[in-house]
């Protein structure tokens, strides 16, 4: 099965083709430009030097989130673009699982603390464990502050490796207490789209209008308007 | 031609397929104004969230009801700029992907350039030169209109656009979202001179116009009439009000008209849907001598054919995007 992956839920944005036998291309870019000038043109000239076309394609993975909302919706109605005209099935995944591949580096055994800097006082995180070179779930991602995540870190009492562009931030929160914390190499720090085809190699496939962003958040808006409706 | 086209700059998400620009085989709009009307507004957050959960459901129908197949669409046209950053670029990555995949050109249009094209939908004898006011939520502007992709702003306002206006009326009044066609309802009964409105005036170019100030008069009589318990009549102030917009847009609509020697005016937009601006350019142009067009209110408001007809345009003009196009809040007409 060959698989073209999209990964667009913070800064960096990254494609993505994997096979059966593993990575076969991937473009990746970390230079703060707008994913919709650079996430489509990466794929394109991807597929082009591979020579590969859209029919060679198998499956559309997409990291569907948490992250940032409009990233997320970049990758997202880029992928349902390709996949609707292409007819092709697609499958979203977690931003989180996807990043997790990327602690495969770490021992078997090892937590795999996958953050995210969700602003205001919170991280977007979930946390695996190694388990025969896959991340296997430990909880449902979710948005967290910085003293409950600490909390469950010290409660599991195992050593982990800490991924994500929040990693250094629950790293430093971490260095100070009992804990035997890694902090992620800079380029195993990024999520990227070979983690994200990882992550689609075992999961159920979709239609394309069943692909949609996962913002684990509600907008501004509505989260004001419950506030004043039933109080903080 | 077989156009796709595809609108999400504000709050509808739209696609249509058009024919050679002027013939529209479908035009599907979702709009999602009950999403925002609990929050007097438009939040651009939920209108972004909206665009993407229906975009490809809506896109699948578009083709179903025109009987066409993702094989005969000869381009993909999307209203890249201006509007709402996070809804323009749901539109702008999806249109850019199927264009892609399908190996067709991807056309981008200016939405304001779409909305000025509605009338070619509306009144197939419609050719350039002509005079458009453009007159919406986001946009108030005068456009000498030479050719189908040649356009200069003659007049715009400096401030407020004419739409926000009414939108402010209305929800300084209480009406619920959207509000100009309550207020334009409301208006219909009532005394256009019983309240006293300013009409702007800026210095230097006299097509420039202003709305903060009829907008802060309005915001400032509901409430001192609010302090001092005193009923308002809502009806004559909704009429003062759109008396007071219309006297702003349509003399220097007229008045640019006989200066440029145009005999054919057209109106754009959502605002143009107001039934006091509509009889007031239409007693206008019969006295001008000169030919109205505005189009019916389901072309006023936000669509997919509209772009679709400037995107033919664009086309012939030879207007191309590739896969890096980007979307934009603000861009030059
Ligand atoms: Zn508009």
């Amino acid at each position: 099965m060959r698989i073209l992956g999209f990964e667009s839920s913070a800064k960096s944005a990254s494609v993505a083709v994997c096979d059966e036998n593993g990575l076969v291309a991937q473009y990746f870019q970390n230079s703060g430009l707008t994913h919709s000038r650079t996430l489509l043109p990466m794929a394109e000239d991807m597929l082009k030097n591979l020579s590969l076309t859209l029919s060679d394609i198998d499956l559309i993975a997409c990291a569907q989130g948490p992250g940032s909302f409009t990233g997320v919706r970049i990758g997202v109605s880029a992928v349902k673009g390709l996949a609707w005209a292409a007819e092709k099935p697609v499958c979203g995944v977690s931003s989180l699982l996807a990043m997790a591949y990327n602690g495969v580096a770490a021992v078997e055994g090892s937590t795999i603390c996958c953050v995210m800097d969700a602003k205001r006082g919170q991280f977007y995180n979930a946390l695996f464990t190694i388990k025969d070179g896959i991340p296997v779930r430990f909880c449902e991602d979710r948005a967290i502050s910085c003293s409950k995540l600490v909390e469950d870190i010290e409660n599991l009492n195992k050593s982990v490796f800490i991924v994500g562009d929040g990693a250094a931030l629950c790293y430093n929160a971490l260095k100070n207490l009992s804990v035997n914390a890694v902090l992620a190499p800079e380029p195993l720090r990024f999520q990227s789209a070979w983690g994200v085809c990882m992550a689609a190699e075992s999961a159920p496939a979709q239609s394309v209008h069943e692909l949609l962003p996962v913002y684990l958040r509600l907008s501004q808006a509505e989260r004001e308007r419950q506030e004043r409706v039933f109080g903080k | 031609m077989l156009i796709m086209s595809i609108e999400s700059t504000c709050d509808e998400t739209a696609v249509a397929i058009t024919e050679n620009g002027r013939k529209v085989l479908t035009d599907q709009i979702f709009s999602q104004a009950d999403l925002h009307a609990v929050y007097g507004g438009v939040v651009p957050e939920i209108a972004s969230r909206s665009h993407v959960e229906v975009i490809s459901q809506l896109s699948e129908r578009a083709l179903s009801l025109a009987g066409i197949t993702k094989k005969d669409l000869d381009a993909v046209a999307v209203s890249y700029a201006p509007g709402l950053i996070g809804a323009v670029l749901v539109g702008v990555n999806f249109a850019k992907s199927v264009a892609l995949a399908l190996g067709i050109p991807l056309i981008p249009v200016h939405h304001i350039r779409g909305h000025i094209a509605a009338n070619y939908i509306a009144f197939p004898e419609l050719e350039p030169p002509f005079l458009c006011l453009a007159i919406s939520g986001g946009n108030t502007m005068l456009v000498d209109v030479r050719g189908y992709t040649d356009m200069k702003i003659v007049g715009a306002t400096r401030d407020d656009a004419a739409g926000e206006c009414f939108d402010k009326t209305a929800r300084v009044l209480g009406l619920p979202y959207p509000g100009g066609k309550h207020v334009d309802a409301l208006s219909k009964n009532g005394d256009d001179s019983k309240y006293a409105l300013p009409r702007s005036h800026v210095e230097g170019n006299p097509y420039d116009m202003s709305f903060s100030g009829l907008k802060t008069a309005v915001v400032n009589l509901v409430h001192n009439a609010e302090q001092k318990g005193e009923v308002l009549d809502r009806e004559s102030l909704c009429a003062s009000f759109a008396r007071a917009v219309s006297e702003s847009l349509v003399p220097r609509t007229m008045q640019l008209s006989r200066e440029l020697g145009y005999k054919k005016i057209a109106v754009a937009g959502g605002v143009a849907a107001n039934s006091r601006i509509r009889e007031d350019f239409r007693l206008a142009a019969e006295k001008e001598g000169a030919q109205l067009y505005i189009p019916p209110l389901s072309l006023c408001g936000d669509n997919a054919a509209m772009i679709g007809c400037q995107g033919y345009y664009e086309y012939l003009a030879g207007v191309r995007a590739g896969s890096d196009l980007n979307a934009y809040a603000n861009m030059e007409l």
